[in-house]
């Protein structure tokens, strides 16, 4: 494969409880890649900094400290560039015992910075949807002259007559009944799956090379959820369009995902094809990944009415991070040879296959 | 590291991450938070000293006493701390006395709008319906009546009492009280906070009582009690300046205040900068005390 | 298995719940006024130690339902019956001594979970609403209802802000059970939950139910933990029952298209290469409910692949001739004029 089109390297965005005076380990070192023409799936768990890494790489966090280290490598046919270009000069670390103690940040220069690297990035470049779409949209400007106002923001169409064709060819595209009369609904009047695909159709209407679908489905009535990732199965087709997809629902997923990776603890813990990675019965496997596929129940579950297979304990909270493996107090496969590794020390993400990566201490040697 | 004044620095405390609620007082709460809340207390306490001092007479100067010799004399002379009067009178003890204006009134005033407004508030917000409709009337209808002019109206058909004065602030008070009861119990409601404790099986009093008013209004009542006070004295001073607060010889800082005024030009500035000192000093506490509250007590932590 | 032989603890005959769109005083001038069906006519029955499934899609009712049971809201019309007893018309305090038979399960993790209470007061409350008993006791009693929901007794201490969320819905289920209701309307326990946490609630359920001989309503938009926790499953649509009967009929050979609908979204979602035998055409009206001009006879129509396969037949719009629920064999009810496989 050619040069990744989003290549996110050891990206740590932290913040700062203020009552516990320590920091969130939202995301705590997420390397992933995106492909050209690729989607790519991202499944976790609330907190484990999956919607975090998708506000990184648009360069929208608020809060402290933020952004504190890594680089997002982005190379479409018109751009080229780091998204983190020069950000560390403005954050200085203190670390001790392998983890962060003190951020110093410049934060107005480090926003500053930000705002000039992403300058015709967002939007243009890498679009966006999130979960709840009709909060996203402006109630009281029609889903029209939204998608009109992004198409001439973005793709250089000046001429408000042709932007608004291009808004309807649009809205047609995502399949919305009567474009030409939906273009004057409000948000209000239109059902939450219409809202998503009008949302689609704006994130989409200035021909991004990079579409960040945060949760699109997730709120959603299940018979609309459906027809939503059949949308995006087809705009995928179509357009050839590159995603990264996050999600806690599996079966989004699966059915739309190239690759997968596995969050969990603000840290990738599986990486690899989807077909082998969300595959119940494939080897090499996280217990993690493992547990939760087994979690879901599913029509063998159903008829045997058999119990569904808990992970025990909770999610954990990133702030009290374990120094070895952050999965060890819920796993439910490790072996006496290698448990004091997986007390002590935190695993590396290990090549199980080619392409699939595991950070487990069972694939080490 | 580029040089800039605005660096914020993050601390991570080593070792164990430590609970909340055991955190010493500063790292709680918010600095100035504390500084408000500590500053109100003390204005607090000197009210109740005040009124103590008063209500038993343990003045340093006769208040009343007409001193002709020495009208309008500067602070420190003859053994006026703060000076006299237009009428001699040492204006120390006219302000210590001059709680007495403020103190029942207003606690009387504070009185009639929580209970008024939780009752209203609590009609309006648990029961809804018919209730809410023409109680939320009815606090429309008494928030967009003049304040001022209900309580001129009271005193010609009456006569210029601060008890009636306060009886009017008091109502006049219901409606922020009752709002903000039915706008609390409203967003329990909306959480099924309500529908799940009758779910249980609670009693309704038991319902209002400790889960809507004792644990969840508790704040808000306290914040308002202390806004209340602050607000009493301030519109007291108001009606004295036009001469419809607590009229002479009884001294209140409003009409100390007034009176003073006049001769204020002349160079003779102590009169009425004393009480206007004490009213700014006192309100501030009262509204700092009710805004340090709020902060720690709903959480709002400015940090 | 639904136990033929046990008695029927909750039955609800012909159930309605109109919402007025009139509010305030001056609503006699509001011209578009008149009510909205939020429950139209609902009917069905829950035998002891059985779990009933009810599922739809947001706005369809299923909540309506539940509230109106436990009588949080008064029914414009029908009856419910609890353990053979007509509680239509209980007053609030001939209700008390019957909530702690029936207990619901909110969707929200808070409610019921007093952030200023520590879980050792919640508990507390709980066990003390309906008898009167000894702190000694109370504290007994608490450590076994931990127990019962599988949490650490170092928890009684803790506040709900501290709680995570799964802990938070235990602590919500051990509060009803303090009780000791025999039935439990759980009105979507798990959909604030984590996955792997959800399975854990899910298996806490069912066991809970093994043990103590728990009823439950279990409403739900996840139709696979619907399927898994439920003996029989009734769908709504907008206010009214369109298919009810066992769950393997109901999921595995639904005779209403909606519900053949709903269970092959399923199916698509999973698989990669959908197989669809019914390609359910969009219309304008997809996914819109609109109770303002309700379609006359059946609901459904407008939406209806069926419909629209066999040329738009005047019964399914007639006005007079709105689909009822009639028995297709084995107790699989179906309220539809044309149902599938026939």
């Amino acid at each position: 494969m050619a040069q990744p089109l989003l290549k996110i390297e050891n990206l740590r965005t932290y913040f700062y409880a203020h009552s516990k005076q320590a920091f969130v380990r939202s995301v705590d070192g997420v390397s992933l890649e995106v492909g050209q023409r690729e989607t790519v799936g991202v499944v976790g768990e609330s907190g484990s900094g999956k919607s975090i890494t998708a506000m990184s790489v648009m360069g929208l966090i608020s809060g402290g400290p933020g952004v504190i280290g890594g680089s997002i490598h982005y190379a479409s046919d018109k751009v080229q560039k780091n998204l983190l270009e020069g950000l560390e000069n403005y954050v200085q670390l203190e670390e001790g015992n392998g983890r962060v103690l003190t951020v110093k940040k410049d934060e107005s220069g480090w926003q500053k910075a930000s705002e000039k690297l992403m300058a015709g990035m967002r939007g243009k470049e890498i679009a966006m949807i999130f979960q709840n779409p009709r909060a996203s949209l402006n109630p009281y400007i029609t889903v029209g002259e939204q998608i009109t106002e992004a198409v001439r923001l973005h793709s250089g169409i000046s001429a408000v007559k042709e932007a608004r064709e291009r808004a309807i060819h649009w809205l047609e595209r995502v399949k919305i009944d009567s474009p030409r009369l939906r273009y004057n609904s409000y948000p209000s009047g239109m059902s939450g799956g219409m809202c998503q695909r009008a949302m689609i159709a704006m994130a989409l209407s200035s021909e991004p090379s990079l579409l960040i679908a945060d949760e699109p489905t997730t709120g959603l009535d299940a018979t609309i959820q459906s027809k939503i990732v059949d949308l995006l199965q087809e705009l995928k087709n179509e357009t050839g369009i590159s995603t990264l997809l996050i999600s806690h629902d599996i079966s989004v997923i699966t059915r739309l995902s190239d690759r997968v990776a596995v969050l969990y603890g603000g840290a990738v813990v599986e990486y690899g094809p989807a077909s082998q990675l969300l595959d119940a019965q494939a080897g090499f496997k996280h217990p993690y990944t493992a547990a939760l596929l087994a979690s879901v129940p599913n029509q063998q579950k159903i008829r045997a009415r058999a119990n569904l297979q808990a992970i025990e304990g909770e999610v954990p909270d990133t702030i009290n991070t374990p120094p070895g493996c952050r999965f060890y107090a819920r796993c439910n496969q490790i072996t006496p040879e290698i448990r004091d590794k997986c007390a002590a020390i935190h695993p590396e993400l290990k090549d199980v296959a080619p392409g699939h990566q595991v950070r487990c201490w069972r694939f080490i040697n | 590291m580029r040089r800039s004044t605005r660096v914020k620095k993050y601390i991570q405390t080593s070792g164990e991450v430590s609970d909340f609620s055991k955190l010493p007082l500063h790292k709680k709460f918010s600095i100035p938070d504390l500084l408000y809340v500590g500053y109100g207390l003390l204005i607090v306490f000197l009210v109740l000293v005040s009124y103590v001092l008063g209500a038993f007479n343990l003045l340093p100067n006769d208040p009343q006493q007409i001193n002709m010799d020495m009208l309008m004399a500067p602070p420190g002379t003859g053994g006026h701390l703060l000076g006299t009067d237009f009428m001699g009178r040492d204006i120390q003890s006219r302000l210590i006395l001059g709680i007495q204006a403020y103190f029942l009134p207003g606690l009387l005033a504070i009185f009639i709008s929580l209970s008024i407004g939780i009752v209203l508030g609590v009609l309006a917000g648990y029961r809804g319906g018919y209730a809410e409709t023409v109680i939320t009337y009815f606090t429309n209808l008494v928030d967009s009546f003049p304040r001022l002019v209900l309580i001129l109206l009271v005193i010609a058909a009456f006569k210029p009492d601060i008890y009636y004065i306060m009886m009017v602030m008091g109502i006049t008070g219901v409606p922020a009280v009752a709002n903000a009861i039915a706008g609390k119990i409203r967003v329990l409601a909306q959480k099924n906070f309500i529908e799940a404790a009758i779910a249980l099986g609670l009693r309704t009093r038991v319902i209002i009582l400790k889960h809507i008013l004792w644990y969840n209004c508790r704040a808000l009542l306290i914040i308002q009690a202390t806004l209340g006070m602050g607000e009493a004295i301030l519109l007291e001073t108001s009606l004295s300046y036009l001469g419809f607060g607590v009229q002479e010889p009884t001294p209140s800082w409003g009409n100390m205040v007034q009176s003073g005024a006049n001769y204020f030009m002349q160079g003779n500035f102590w009169p009425s900068t004393a009480p206007a000192l004490a009213i700014l000093f006192t309100i501030l506490g009262f509204n700092l005390l009710g805004d340090g509250l709020n902060n720690m007590l709903e959480g709002k932590r400015s940090r | 298995m639904p136990q033929t032989k046990s008695k029927t603890i909750l039955e609800v005959h012909q159930l309605s719940k109109h919402f007025s769109r009139k509010r305030g005083v001056l609503s006699a001038f509001n011209r578009r006024g008149g009510t909205i069906p939020a429950v139209d006519n609902v009917s069905f029955y829950l035998r002891e130690n059985e779990t009933m499934g009810l599922v739809g899609e947001s706005g369809c009712g299923k909540t309506t339902v539940a509230r109106t049971i436990l009588r949080l809201t008064q029914p414009t019309s029908g009856r419910i019956e609890f353990d053979g007893r007509d509680i239509t018309h209980l007053s609030d305090s001939e209700l008390r001594p019957l909530r702690r038979d029936m207990q619901m399960i909110f969707q929200d993790l808070d409610a019921g979970l007093n952030p200023k209470m520590r879980v050792s007061d919640i508990l507390k409350e709980a066990i003390t609403v309906h008898e009167r008993v000894s702190d000694a006791e109370v504290e007994i009693k608490s450590r076994l209802l931990l127990d019962q929901v599988n949490l650490k007794y170092s928890k009684l201490g803790s506040y709900s802000s501290e709680l995570s969320g799964g802990e938070k819905r235990r602590v919500g289920i051990a509060r009803v059970l303090a009780v000791g209701a025999r039935l439990l309307v759980a009105d979507e326990p798990t959909s604030a939950l984590d996955v792997s946490i959800q399975a854990q609630v899910v298996n806490l359920l069912r066991d809970l139910q093994k043990q103590l001989g728990l009823s439950y309503l279990f409403i739900s938009h996840d139709l696979q933990v619907v399927e898994l926790m439920s003996h029989k499953v009734a769908v709504m649509y907008l206010g009214k029952i369109v298919e009810m009967g066992l769950t393997e009929r109901v999921s595995g050979a639904a005779r209403h298209p909606y519900t053949y609908i709903l269970w092959s979204s399923l199916v698509e979602k999973h698989n990669r290469e959908a197989t669809q035998p019914i390609r359910v055409e969009r219309r304008a009206t997809w996914g819109v409910f609109d109770f303002e001009r309700p379609a006359r006879g059946c609901r459904f129509a407008p939406r209806c692949p069926v419909y629209e396969k066999r040329g738009r037949p005047a019964e399914c719009t007639d006005p007079a001739n709105e689909p009822q629920l009639r028995d297709v064999g084995g107790g699989h009810q179906v309220a539809c004029h044309f149902p599938l496989g026939s």
